[in-house]
């Protein structure tokens, strides 16, 4: 038997008595044997079984407690309703809102079926869940006519004040510093500053620059907006100028004339050459195109 | 090897017996192949915490090389593969007064000498070695141990012997 399977026995402990003696008689038994010994020294340190177990069961009871694996697909299944609630709940509160653009009208049809023409650069909001509970209110920015139908209450809420009506056609214009309505059947209220005012058909109610103007009873059964033209009877010209630019698109710039001069007049929608002149004849002006821009001089 | 009769080690007792049986080695192994700058004991017993997290995928029959892989990925994701310098803990000798000056010399030299080759060895090698060596395993039981056959236990000690007197014989 050679040298290396005699130790590798020995090594593995699985010397017959004969094998041992054999083993001894090598030379380098001595020092086999001394190697052996010492290495016996790197024994790893104590290591208390019963203590790690102890440790090892207390941490596994530790994480058993605090994991509640049965909550957890609840909490999944709770997060889901939760956000479903909340994107349904942010959906249905959600206020629906209808902007028009320069030279742009829109008509409306609100849920409870009335009827809403909008003027250029103007916007309505209002919120359909509460509409469906018959609470007719909506907001305007800009100008509007409405055609009501018969029910509950009908709340037009503008910067300016709120116009309330139950069943009837008014139009409501709230602009810089210009706030007027208009009734064209039945019974309109205006609530502005805190006081009310009751316009039947044909009156109007006007505010410019917080003045309230007089207006003489109309006999039209719509506003003239409607019909693609912009009428005004003493109102600066100021806001018959933005008024313009409104529907044109355009911005207008003036030289050496005052905007508070009262125009009374119409303007058409439909060509930009037929209204300038509109305006500015009567008040012997003269005007200038040059792109999106237009310039007004004195004659 | 007791026999498997369970399907899995759920089971409170049945996991304590497998604690019992397995935690030393488990904890031995590491000691020899990272020394015990890196908490061998902790990762044992973090091995046994995955195991019982994980008791219903592995069976059996496959535990016990569970814990020795997921201690030594533990280990080895702490190691920067430094290394490692097992200390030798000085056997306390009764008859310690009646040494000569010289042979207590002679045995501190050689003392530090064995440190030094077993520093050298390779992780296989020294594992392997003073599995046998110090623990008295036999080749089978660390072949187990190790997964792999007993051939390569033999050789992986064969080697480290041969190695460790070399190196001393040098020194």
């Amino acid at each position: 038997m050679n040298k290396e399977k005699l130790i590798l026995k020995w090594l593995d402990n699985n010397l017959s008595p004969q094998e041992l003696e054999a083993f001894k008689a090598l030379e380098d038994y001595e020092s086999i044997v001394k190697l052996s010994n010492y290495s016996t020294g790197f024994k790893a340190p104590e290591f208390n079984t019963d203590a790690a177990l102890q440790a090892v069961l207390s941490k596994i009871e530790d994480k058993t407690v605090t994991k509640n694996n049965w909550l957890a697909p609840l909490f999944k299944v709770a997060a889901i309703l939760a956000i479903c609630f909340g994107a349904y709940y942010y959906t249905t509160t959600l206020d629906t809102s209808i902007t028009t653009q320069y030279a742009e009208k829109t008509k409306i049809e609100l849920p409870d079926h009335s009827q809403v023409n909008l003027n250029a650069l103007s916007k309505i909001t209002y919120n359909p869940k509460a509409w469906k509970v018959n609470q007719r209110e909506l907001n305007l920015e800009g100008e509007a006519f409405f055609k009501v139908t018969k029910g509950s209450t009908f709340n037009v809420i503008t910067e300016a004040g709120i116009v309330t009506v139950i069943g009837t056609k008014f139009n409501v214009k709230q602009r810089l510093n210009y706030f007027e309505v208009t009734c064209f059947e039945g019974i309109v209220s205006v609530e502005f500053e805190n006081n009310k005012t009751q316009l039947k058909a044909g009156q109007s109610f006007v505010i410019i620059n917080g003045n309230k103007i007089e207006r003489q009873v109309t006999n039209n059964k719509k506003p003239d907006w409607l019909n693609s033209v912009s009428s005004f009877i003493s109102v600066p010209l100021k806001e018959v100028l933005a008024e313009f630019e409104r529907q044109y698109d355009v911005k207008i710039e003036v030289n050496n004339i005052k905007t508070n001069t009262l125009f009374s007049g119409k303007f058409t929608h439909n060509d930009i050459n037929i209204a300038l002149q509109s305006i500015t004849q009567p008040l012997q002006l003269q005007y200038k195109k040059v792109n999106k821009t237009i310039i007004l001089t004195r004659e | 090897m007791s026999k498997q009769l369970h399907k899995d080690i759920c089971d409170k007792s049945r996991f304590e017996v497998f604690f019992k049986q397995h935690a030393k080695s488990l904890y031995n192994f590491l000691y020899y192949k990272f020394g015990d700058r890196l908490n061998p004991e902790d990762k044992a017993q973090e091995a046994f915490i995955k195991l019982w997290e994980n008791c219903k995928k592995v069976t059996p029959e496959k535990a016990k090389s569970y814990i020795f892989t997921i201690a030594n990925n533990l280990m080895l994701n702490e190691a920067a593969h430094q290394k490692v310098v097992l200390k030798h803990q000085k056997t306390k000798t009764s008859h310690h007064t009646n040494l000569s000056p010289e042979f207590l010399m002679e045995e501190e030299e050689y003392r530090q000498k064995l440190e030094k080759s077993i520093s050298k060895l390779t992780e296989a090698q020294r594992v392997a070695f003073l599995m046998n060596r110090v623990e008295g395993k036999r080749f089978k039981e660390i072949a187990n141990l190790l997964g792999i056959s007993t051939k390569a236990v033999e050789k992986r000690i064969y080697g480290a012997l041969k190695k460790l007197r070399q190196d001393i014989e040098e020194l």
